[in-house]
């Protein structure tokens, strides 16, 4: 079988054809729906087995970014992705898209065994530098995250581009929970440390963590770890030509990709092999 | 938690007036207008208004009066939209409220944001606070003093309701009457016609067969509607016509003798030889006609790029000039051929010295309130767009504190055939074609936008003429349209910018000889406005689009899903005839042929004498480590990262040599390549050339050096130069002799020489410039405080990159790579940086000198295909142009993208004394690094074309330059980024 990845776009996301591009990549079927045909029932969110929400700017990001999709999910939507969830299928958001998923409630979540109940528990607000920045930043996962699409995955470069990136939550007792559960997915580290241990809960300077997220928080999932989202672009290094040193390591010139394949593709290839697997 | 939309006022007070505030806090205030209890808003507040995690939220009580405000602050300031200024924020709002209360459809939201001071100093005066943080254009701003605070007396702002719209009949405006009433009626009326055109026009009118025509269609048989003159006004606008390069020029130059007629520039120098070289290529698909230039990319996909300014508005509201500017440049990629998508954006701009502290002329922005406006409104338009700003650049000089110049360019791509199989870059209209308005409604906002570009800015120029551009409304119609496309509903769509709707339609009533409009069915943004006025507002957001009957009823579907308005407005026919109705009345009745070529060929003297100026002499002793720093920290020179980092430069996932290289990823970008097509390599160069201060000595040596640079920049990434197209975007001051420009014929011939070099170079590079634009009114004022800008051409490029892979970068890599200087450095420091620097620090006379000449542009085109061949073949990984500053400051941008240092001798390497090698700008040049195992190849391929070693890159963070036995330049890197990265940082931190 070859999974079905539903892609939203419409009203501002802005990263939909990429998105499609890189699960297309790992050999899933990806079609960009417009929200509205999903609001309305022409198209049908249960015939699909992987849901993504693209980066952008929804609505401008306007009172607060994501908050309008989000409310949009949340109010005419919520029936269906209350199945696709409780269905065990994978949704990813990033970077607007986590925004709002972050905003409808479906991250981090309730907790484990729950349905999604669209309670907002966490946000993301103004970068403490005031600005909109496109940086690369350097990512470590967590290994021992439920998350099903950072499977094997260590470290990563790739860009932040976001002016609303910076994760909270009320307390630290309820980042100590899902730190707990291993829902704290990727963080932003010192790439100067060694790879796998340089996940700190301690805040990094600006520009390693290019926000002021608490605990460098990067991207979290919810208790299922089907529900993740990040900040930054795992589609904006799906090939190597796109990162920034690649002029000083140049790799063989043939056709296709070869070893020109980007560190952010295996986070699509792990969802869509999660989905193989299963079925 | 932190309050960062006070941080920053607080952090820009400090960096742009050194106040030092202690706190800032915010409120974002929402006025609702609608049906709906506020009982019933409340409870929803957290759902919509406020974020619970992060914000407190409240209705019908002002946040002031609660708790967190407990402490009396030491000002507050209020600032809103003025009535009918777009309101972006307000629009989501209530898009949002309606997906909560489905059943108040007619509810409008309005926003406002307050900010709270407090450690404000005694001193500081609480209007000039306010009035750095607002526009009073666009604005309104409410103060209430320490005094008031103290008072509780809050600033409350009431609904911004705009005033009621008079609509007026449509109404004959005599124009039998003596010549100086034709010349008021034009200047009253912000016509902007001169009296020559008055004169075609009253002569049109006085036809017996216009006139029995017009009799029969019930329309004032001898004299024109106030419909039909404004229509006629933006029609022929300089805007829109062009008529300045269409001119018949009397040429005479002092210097050679010469004494000619040039009839028209654009057709002599500018689309004869690109049609020429039309014969010769066969990827130049569509030229000039089009809202954009089209090349074929490969067998499936075509490109387009067009680039356009936005200066007199971006000098009233900087912000919403600036925005507006790129947002309307994209949908000319919209516009182009049957509908191309944009995928990267390029910004250059020029202004005054940000820290400029002359005196400012009445009505003008300080520069640095230009810079920061303007960069967000292309900042907020780009992102929001979701199109990467990949390449551009920022200039600087005095005089551009009379007027900015706003350059927004966008590259499109679209599919070379549609599904249906017609070509996508043919527009396929008939008459019977339905034609609807999408997008954006039309309103009272951007009435004579093209009229009033066409004349200087003064005083009163008029607040109308200023715009809000709206992204998101934008976005969604994007979406829908190329949606559209794909399904075969488009026969021709183009975009609705200078002269609205009278443009739009009225241009592409060429194609099938005739439109028929009811002004009555356009939608409006508020009621009242009379015929002329909705015929031609410049509303934004607007796109006119063909459909076929048929298709009708697919085309408003696609509307709806997408929440866009489109509302069919017209009708394509062939009668001959622009026919214009208001309801049933006939309004405006021209024959299409009138409109279009009516407008009478101006004609206009030219003189040129070249200009004399004090010589530029170096100084006889020097440190040139010292200059180097000092040239590093230039505002021309210096590092522009903190600006450009807020440009979204890799959405689309293609950017593949971005703005920024090296191994901090802060080193200079020559040039933007994109690998549009997931999955594969094959790029696409996008460049940019200019050198507006070489038009202080010579305006056709400035030309030739914009063009070389934007080559130059897009042959160190990989460029194909067997495949490249330009545009060129003319901003001039007025050039047209009068009692306000008595150096009109100067002016001109600057134009002249331009236009000339324009081609002489472009032909011998094989460079067909595709499409263009000129800005030809860039002055401030009139009498002896006027401002004249520097005569500025940008050249754009984009070219084919056949293997983005093999690409290379300005930072130097590895310790051991040899370091080249390919090209020849003459002594050519006339209006160099160096002599601008040193001639402003008074070590030097003037800036005057031999200016960089392009004498063999045809051998530089061999150098420069040789060199791109190398990088495509992997020889070269760094390569960087030599421009502003020379070999010095290029080495050190060189040094500073890799963090590592070099070991360069500069003797042998050209003509010049050591002044003209270590500085000057000669054109041709490059600085490149090959690894040794590369180095044999490399020669061999360069044999023929100057290539000289310079010395090698050396890891020890020292760059050390001298000139045989000569030590000229020892520099700690660390010491050559701080100078580099330090003056444009105005961003005031982190803290």
């Amino acid at each position: 079988m070859v999974p079905r990845v539903a892609v939203l776009f419409g009203f501002g996301i802005n990263c939909d054809h990429e998105t499609k591009a890189v699960f297309e990549l790992v050999g899933a079927k990806a079609e960009r729906v417009h929200v509205n045909r999903f609001v309305s029932g022409e198209a049908d969110l249960s015939s699909y087995d992987i849901l993504a929400v693209p980066g952008g700017f929804s609505f401008g990001d306007h009172l607060g970014s994501g908050r309008l999709l989000g409310n949009r999910m949340r109010f005419a939507m919520r029936q269906a992705l209350m199945a696709f969830v409780d269905a065990g299928k994978p949704i990813i958001g990033i970077c607007n898209g986590f925004q709002v998923l972050v905003k409808t409630g479906l991250l981090p979540g309730p907790q484990a065994g729950a349905s999604p109940d669209f309670v907002q528990r966490g946000s993301l607000t103004l970068n403490d530098s005031g600005r909109y920045e496109d940086r690369w930043v350097t990512l470590e996962f967590d290994p021992e995250s439920p998350c099903i699409w950072t499977k094997g995955m260590e470290r990563m470069e790739c860009p932040v581009r976001h002016g609303e990136g910076k994760y909270v939550m009320p307390s630290s007792e309820d980042l100590d929970r899902l730190a707990k559960q291993h829902q704290l997915t990727v963080r932003y580290v010192d790439p100067s440390i060694p790879v796998g241990k340089a996940i700190t809960d301690e805040p990094l300077p600006y520009p390693l963590s290019p926000n002021g997220s608490m605990r460098n928080i990067a991207g979290v999932c919810d208790a299922t770890g089907l529900v993740f989202g990040l900040m930054p672009h795992p589609e904006a290094i799906y090939a190597r030509w796109l990162h920034p040193d690649h002029t000083r390591r140049p790799g063989t010139v043939s056709d296709g990709m070869d070893d020109w394949e980007g560190e952010g593709l295996q986070m699509f290839r792990n969802a869509v092999e999660y989905v193989n697997q299963r079925t | 938690m932190r309050d960062v939309r006070g941080d920053v006022v607080r952090r820009q007070l400090a960096a742009d007036h050194g106040l030092s505030v202690a706190t800032v806090r915010s409120i974002c205030g929402y006025l609702i207008h609608g049906e709906t209890p506020s009982s019933a808003v409340a409870p929803r507040v957290d759902d919509l208004f406020a974020d619970p995690i992060i914000e407190h939220g409240l209705t019908n009580t002002m946040l002031l009066t609660t708790q967190s405000f407990a402490t009396s602050p030491d000002a507050v300031i209020t600032v809103g939209f003025k009535p009918g200024v777009t309101d972006n924020p307000g629009k989501a709002a209530t898009d949002g409220f309606l997906t909560l209360f489905p059943n108040d459809p007619d509810a409008r939201i309005s926003t406002y944001l307050t900010y709270v001071f407090y450690g404000l100093p005694q001193d500081c005066d609480v209007h000039w606070l306010a009035d750095t943080l607002h526009n009073n254009l666009i604005e309104r701003a409410l103060v209430a003093d320490r005094s008031e605070c103290h008072a509780k007396s809050w600033p409350e702002l009431d609904f911004p309701t705009p005033p009621e719209q008079v609509f007026i009949e449509p109404q004959a405006v005599d124009l039998e009457v003596d010549d100086a009433r034709l010349e008021a009626i034009s200047n009253d009326g912000l016509l902007a016609l001169n009296l020559n055109e008055m004169h075609a026009i009253q002569a049109h009118y006085r036809d017996e067969a216009v006139r029995a025509q017009r009799t029969s269609m019930g329309i004032s048989p001898n004299a024109p509607t106030d419909v039909e003159l404004e229509c006629l006004a933006q029609t022929w606008s300089e805007h829109c016509k062009h008529k300045i390069f269409a001119s018949k020029i009397h040429h005479v130059d002092h210097e050679t003798g010469e004494d000619s007629v040039i009839d028209s520039l654009f057709k002599t120098h500018i689309m004869t030889p690109t049609h020429d070289m039309q014969e010769d290529v066969d990827w130049l698909l569509s030229v000039f006609h089009d809202n954009s230039g089209v090349i074929a990319w490969d067998d499936t996909w075509s490109v387009c790029m067009k680039a356009e300014t936005h200066n007199s508005p971006s000098a009233l509201d900087p912000y919403g000039g600036a925005m507006t500017g790129i947002v309307g440049v994209n949908r000319d990629i919209l516009g182009t051929g049957l509908g191309a998508r944009p995928i990267a954006n390029t910004d250059v701009f020029c202004f005054g010295p940000p820290d400029w502290e002359g005196q400012l002329p009445e009505n003008l922005f300080h520069p640095s309130r230009v810079l920061r406006g303007v960069h967000a409104g292309v900042r907020v338009g780009g992102n929001e767009s979701g199109i990467p700003t990949v390449n551009g650049a920022i200039v600087f000089d005095d005089r551009y504190i009379g007027k900015p110049l706003v350059y927004c360019g966008t590259v499109g791509i679209m599919p070379r055939t549609l599904p249906d199989g017609r070509p996508s870059h043919v527009k396929t209209p008939v008459a019977g074609d339905v034609v609807y308005m999408v997008g954006g409604r039309v309103g009272y906002d951007g009435i004579h936008g093209a009229t009033f570009s066409s004349l200087e800015l003064t005083e009163e120029s008029p607040s109308s003429a200023v715009q809000i551009g709206d992204p998101i409304t934008q976005k969604k119609m994007i979406d829908m349209v190329l949606e559209a496309r794909d399904s075969n509903l488009i026969t021709c769509i183009t975009d609705n910018g200078a002269g609205g709707l009278s443009s739009s339609i009225g241009e592409m009533a060429e194609y099938t000889n005739g439109c028929e409009i009811d002004l009555a069915k356009v939608p409006l943004k508020q009621a009242g406005l009379s015929p002329w006025e909705i015929l031609v507002s410049e509303s934004q957001e607007r796109m006119t689009i063909a459909v076929k009957p048929e298709d009708q009823e697919a085309f408003e579907a696609l509307a709806d899903l997408h929440e866009v308005e489109a509302t069919a407005v017209a009708t394509f026919t062939s009668t001959g005839m622009f026919h214009v109705r208001y309801d049933e009345a006939t309004v405006a009745y021209l024959p299409i042929e009138f409109l279009h070529d009516g407008v009478p060929q101006l004609q206009l003297e030219s003189e040129w004498r070249p200009p004399v100026l004090p010589l530029f002499v170096p100084p006889q002793n020097a440190d040139h480590a010292a200059l180097l720093t000092s040239m590093l920290k230039r505002p021309n020179i210096a590092s522009k990262e903190t600006w450009v980092r807020q440009y979204d430069h890799e959405v689309i996932a293609q950017t593949a040599i971005k703005p920024f290289v090296g191994v901090e990823r802060d080193g200079p970008g020559d040039a933007g390549v994109i690998a549009p097509i997931h999955g594969d390599p094959h790029g696409l160069v996008i460049s940019c050339g200019i050198a507006p201060r070489y038009s202080d000595i010579d305006a056709g040596a400035m030309a030739a050096a914009s063009i070389d640079e934007a080559v130059r920049n897009a042959v160190c990434v990989g460029l194909d130069v067997d495949k490249m197209a330009g545009l060129d975007n003319f901003c001039w001051p007025d050039p047209i002799e009068s009692s306000k420009t008595p150096d009109g014929r100067f002016k001109l011939a600057q134009l002249v020489r331009a236009n000339r070099e324009l081609e002489r170079v472009c032909r011998a590079y094989r460079l067909p410039c595709v499409s263009g634009k000129d800005s030809m009114k860039n002055d401030y004022g009139s009498g002896p405080n006027k401002i004249s800008i520097p005569p500025t051409l940008l050249f754009s490029l984009f070219g084919d990159h056949p293997d983005v892979r093999q690409s290379a970068t300005s930072d130097f890599k590895f310790d051991g790579d040899r370091i080249y200087l390919v090209g020849t450095s003459n002594q050519e420091l006339g209006a160099s940086e160096l002599a601008f620097m040193l001639t402003e620090s008074g070590v030097a006379e003037g800036v005057g000198g031999d200016v960089p000449q392009l004498p063999h542009p045809e051998r530089n085109l061999g150098v420069y295909r040789a060199l791109a061949t190398c990088v495509r073949a992997g020889w070269v990984r760094t390569a960087h142009d030599c421009s502003e500053g020379g070999v010095a400051v290029a080495l050190a941008e060189m040094c500073i993208g890799g963090r590592i240092g070099a070991v360069v001798d500069i003797d042998g390497t050209g003509t010049g004394d050591v002044w003209g090698r270590l500085w000057g700008e000669s054109l041709g040049r490059f600085i490149v690094a090959v690894s040794p195992e590369h180095e044999s190849a490399f020669l061999e391929a360069m044999k023929g074309h100057p290539t000289t070693v310079l010395g090698q890159v050396r890891t020890g963070m020292k760059l050390v330059i001298t000139d045989a036995d000569d030590a000229l330049i020892t520099a700690d890197v660390e010491t050559l980024v701080d100078a580099w990265k330090g003056t444009l940082d105005l961003t005031g931190g982190v803290a």
